[in-house]
């Protein structure tokens, strides 16, 4: 099958599946037991609410009605860009989610850059220096880097370097309220805001991605082309970086895309405790308020990022590896 | 070259005389011995299934019991761990929730299990439509990230306790086992036993649990022992976000509670956050030793 096609089939496929995604949230939204009680707790918020507006929100939530009418109805509105909006703020759900959508980006793509550079720099490492104490060490600290909760590191990055050494900030993306006399100075406040959450998240990451390509990078040390490389007489290092390292990335590829969902969940808990004006937090504070229509425009968001995510792993994969192609 | 072929033989040699299901197990028991991180990792599962266990033995106080006067002590030899915002000793608090964390962990499994096997199982055994349907069905629930699903399919019931979590987590967790399963059935259909089963007229249900399933048990098990921390972690941080019970013992909810303080008394947060660190790390590592030692490849 030529890429093309490839492609163009995987994009078909992605269309049933976010209906589908965005059909079994909708049905276990619906399926919690609280319907009448979400329009209450959706009404409870504001005091004094007259029974016309009731009546409108009734009619907006599709009360009454079946659930795939519902769902029927809010697929229609969303195809035509109209999320909803908030009960509690009265913001337009597309608006809410374009404001934080880039800060969270943000916050991802710095930490997947981080994470893989130190992943494949101690991966490729501990995979040359197997069996040896460098090798047992680096894999004993990703296990307990794996280990360890994210949200108790940042609790505790938050205690030392920001509460107890004031090296950086507590909360939010930039400091408010201060002009700053120059680019390079609001870039620099930005980057302190940005290096604890990066720092949560990343602990994590590296241990994963390590593991990862330390396995991989082992399995392709034993094959035996590695064996003619060296066979050949090539210098050591043109052996690992050219022939070893190229080949042992391949997994690496395909897990990027597939793991873009665990990273947004993972974002989710640390932006909510740096206060980080992403969707992260947007989603949390949407849950805690039962805020209905940002909850289901946020996960419809959230499945079509990851979806393309994938999409991209797979066409990544296609090209780097011609074989899947036929499967 | 030579070792991999000395390998590839033994591979056959093993074919031809399969060892019994008591050598394999001892073979596996001697593996697991042997490698030093799945004894250690063993010994912490083990320390924190005794803390669970006796937790009315150990713990000094009632994990609930309010000390006016006494909030947000720091560690001493009266309060180990300290106290917290209400006076509430946080090592009894910490003991007493490895007994939270264990039930939870062990009954969301249980569900993931019940759930992912029958799924898997049915796919894997049946194939064709039905296992199309089940696995797009799969792929759909894999689509959304489970912290993501969780909080959002938690924030619309309206009581909020530990066994809602656990059931919404259970449910939510079973697309990875049932794709591990299924792979599995796919290859062990094709075995010559199952073959032989057929022609000697086995009905369906009893190649799948008497001869296929056994067969995936080690499997079952590695996944089951990795995936555990997996919900002692979610629990954790679902509770933590303000999706739990706040009377629920748990390490969750003491960290949630802790959380303002973490300025002015940091033990409220940083030693339940260290037990759910040694419990996930215990269980990864024993997982890890039993996946080496009883040969699994966890790739669904």
């Amino acid at each position: 099958m030529p890429l093309r096609t490839y492609i163009i089939r995987r994009l078909l496929i992605m269309v049933p599946t976010f209906f589908l995604v965005t059909a079994l949230v909708f049905t276990l939204i619906h399926l919690a037991p609280g319907d009448p009680a979400l329009l209450l707790l959706v009404m409870g918020g504001k005091p004094g609410t007259s029974s016309e507006s009731v009546e409108a929100v009734k009619e907006e939530l599709g009360i009454g009605k079946p659930v795939y009418v519902r769902y029927v109805m809010w697929l229609g509105k969303f195809l035509r860009g109209d999320l909803g909006s908030s009960y509690i703020t009265g913001q337009p759900t597309i608006r809410m989610i374009t404001d934080r959508l880039w800060w969270t980006l943000e916050l991802m793509m710095v930490t997947v850059t981080v994470s893989l550079v130190l992943a494949v720099v101690l991966g490729v490492i501990a995979a040359v220096k197997h069996p040896s104490l460098i090798d047992a060490g680096t894999s004993l600290l990703a296990v307990v880097g794996y280990s360890l909760p994210s949200f108790w590191i940042s609790l505790e990055l938050l205690l030392v370097f920001s509460f107890l050494l004031g090296w950086f900030p507590s909360f939010g993306a930039r400091t408010h309220g201060t002009t700053f006399p120059s680019f390079l100075d609001a870039l620099l406040d930005h980057l302190r805001h940005l290096a604890l959450p990066v720092i949560s998240l990343t602990v994590g990451w590296v241990a994963y991605d390590f593991r990862l390509v330390r396995s991989s990078m082992l399995e392709v040390l034993g094959q035996d082309y590695i064996v003619t490389a060296r066979a050949k007489g090539l210098k050591e290092r043109v052996v690992i970086y050219k022939h070893a390292l190229r080949n042992a990335l391949l997994p690496l590829v395909t897990s990027l895309g597939y793991t873009v969902g665990f990273l947004l969940g993972g974002a989710v808990v640390i932006e909510t405790i740096f206060s980080w004006p992403g969707l992260g937090k947007f989603a949390v504070d949407a849950a805690l308020r039962r805020d209905y229509f940002p909850l289901l425009g946020f996960s419809a968001i959230i499945a079509m990022m990851v979806l393309l995510a994938n999409l991209c792993a797979d066409i990544a994969y296609a090209i780097v590896d011609p074989r899947i192609r036929y499967d | 070259m030579v070792s991999r072929l000395s390998a590839k033989s033994e591979e056959e040699t093993e074919e031809v005389h399969k060892p019994s299901k008591a050598t394999q197990l001892f073979i596996a028991w001697r593996k697991l011995k042997k490698s030093k991180l799945a004894v250690i990792g063993g010994g912490i599962v083990l320390v924190f299934l005794l803390v669970a266990l006796l937790a009315p033995i150990i713990a000094p106080y009632n994990p609930r019991q309010i000390n006016q006067g006494m909030e947000k002590l720091p560690p001493s030899t009266k309060f180990w761990l300290g106290t917290d915002n209400l006076g509430r000793d946080v090592f009894s608090w910490i003991v007493w929730g490895a007994r939270t964390s264990l039930y939870v962990g062990f009954s969301a499994v249980l569900i993931e299990l019940l759930v992912g096997l029958s799924i898997g199982m049915i796919a894997g055994y049946f194939g064709g439509i039905i296992d199309e349907i089940l696995m797009r069905i799969t792929d759909v629930v894999l689509c959304l990230p489970t912290i993501i699903l969780l909080i959002v399919v938690l924030s619309m019931f309206e009581e909020r306790g530990i066994h809602t979590t656990i059931i919404v987590m259970g449910f939510l967790g079973w697309p990875f086992m049932a794709r591990v399963v299924r792979s599995a059935f796919l290859s062990l259909r094709e075995s010559t036993y199952v073959e032989a089963a057929t022609s000697m007229g086995a009905t369906n249900w009893r190649i799948i649990l008497h001869h296929i399933l056994p067969n995936t048990l080690s499997t079952i098990i590695v996944l089951v022992t990795m995936d555990l921390p997996w919900y002692i972690f979610y629990e954790a941080t679902l509770t933590f976000l303000g999706f739990g019970d706040p009377l629920t013992v748990s390490w969750g909810i003491l960290m949630e509670v802790g959380r303002p303080y973490l300025r002015t008394a940091w033990w409220i947060t940083t030693f339940p956050g260290l037990a759910i660190f040694f419990a996930s790390v215990g269980f990864n590592i024993f997982g890890d030793g039993l996946r080496y030692a009883l040969d699994v490849k966890t790739r669904g």
